[in-house]
């Protein structure tokens, strides 16, 4: 092979290679699964507008009415713990639907313990949940310290 | 006088209040007004890599992705107790420009959308169609008093009460 054969030959090989690693680049979907972490949460079942922002007290029975308003509005719902760690919940066990979903709605407030997976991002704490293990129900009993949240009766 | 005067800061606080197309303050702690460019992502599948089409129809809660790879999660628009989902879900995958509060809180970080343009150029509209969508939903009553006629809650609210335990009442 001559040294322009040769030439033709190296060119034709790197084409082939720019062309490989562009149509690979190209498949790449732009989401890719960040890795997670196997948890269980307890903890109450808040609206994480009202909570983080602390516009109004929003926590237990004064505020359950509330948080029933903003989890219809479709504001996403997430798990307080004990140490105030909040888990903003992206799915629950099987349900299609994670916005005002009815699931979470009628649960507005309650006491759970949650199995899921757990994704870290820019400071929020993601959580899929696949598994509700135990629902205590309504047990922070706040309304005789703060009444009804935010209007009143 | 003061209920008044706290439910109508409180109203403002929730809603926001005039017409302006730049962010408003209302006034909470570590807020920060934010105009930036990002793409509308499913943050289900921004995560996991499970990707409906359409970003889960409105299904899923939304992001706002950053050319630098951060994540922002919207959480509330310009109506009364609405998320800003339905502001968002006519972008999914598309660029847009968004306005609003960044809210630094050592909980987490939040974001209030309350303007919205497709990048660069699109007509600029207030983040308020939460409370349009429920209106057309619902042969055309007053948006802004959503929480008080939507049926759901109702039932909700008249099983449980508005403390959420059948029964519960408080102390005269």
């Amino acid at each position: 092979m001559d040294g322009a054969a040769r030439k033709g030959s190296m060119m034709k090989k790197i084409l082939t290679l720019a062309l490989a690693l562009a149509f690979a680049l190209s498949a790449v979907p732009d989401a890719q699964a960040a890795k997670s972490t196997r948890v269980s949460v307890t903890g109450e079942i808040v609206d994480t507008w009202c909570y983080v922002t602390e516009i109004m007290y929003a926590l237990g029975t004064a505020h359950h009415q509330c948080a029933v308003w903003c989890a219809a509005g479709g504001i996403p719902v997430s798990v307080k713990d004990k140490a105030g760690n909040v888990y903003v919940v992206l799915k629950v066990e099987g349900d299609g639907t994670n916005v005002a979903n009815p699931r979470i709605l009628n649960i507005q407030t309650h006491k759970v313990t949650v199995d899921g997976d757990l994704y870290e991002r820019d400071g929020v704490k993601y959580l899929i949940v696949t598994k509700v293990a135990n629902d205590q129900g309504i047990v922070n009993l706040t309304h005789d310290e703060y009444g009804i949240q935010p209007f009143g009766k | 006088m003061r209920k008044i005067f706290s439910f109508l800061l409180l109203a403002a606080l929730l809603t926001g209040t005039g017409f302006a197309q730049a962010a408003e303050e209302w006034g909470i702690d570590g807020e920060k007004k934010a105009r930036f460019e990002a793409k509308v992502v499913d943050v289900l599948c921004e995560l996991t890599g499970d990707c409906p089409a359409n970003c889960g129809d409105g299904k899923r809660q939304l992001g706002l992705l950053k050319d630098d790879g951060t994540l922002i999660l919207p959480v509330k628009n310009f109506d009364i107790f609405a998320g800003a989902n339905n502001d968002l879900i006519g972008f999914c995958q598309k660029r847009i420009v968004a306005d609003g509060l960044l809210i630094n809180n050592p909980k987490m970080p939040l974001f209030a959308l309350q303007f919205k343009k497709l990048a660069p150029d699109g007509k600029w509209s207030r983040a308020d169609q939460f409370g349009k969508d429920w209106s057309k939903a619902n042969g055309g009553k007053k948006g802004s008093q959503w929480f008080k006629n939507d049926a759901t809650i109702k039932k909700i609210i008249s099983e449980n009460g508005v403390y959420g335990i059948p029964g519960l009442k408080a102390k005269e």
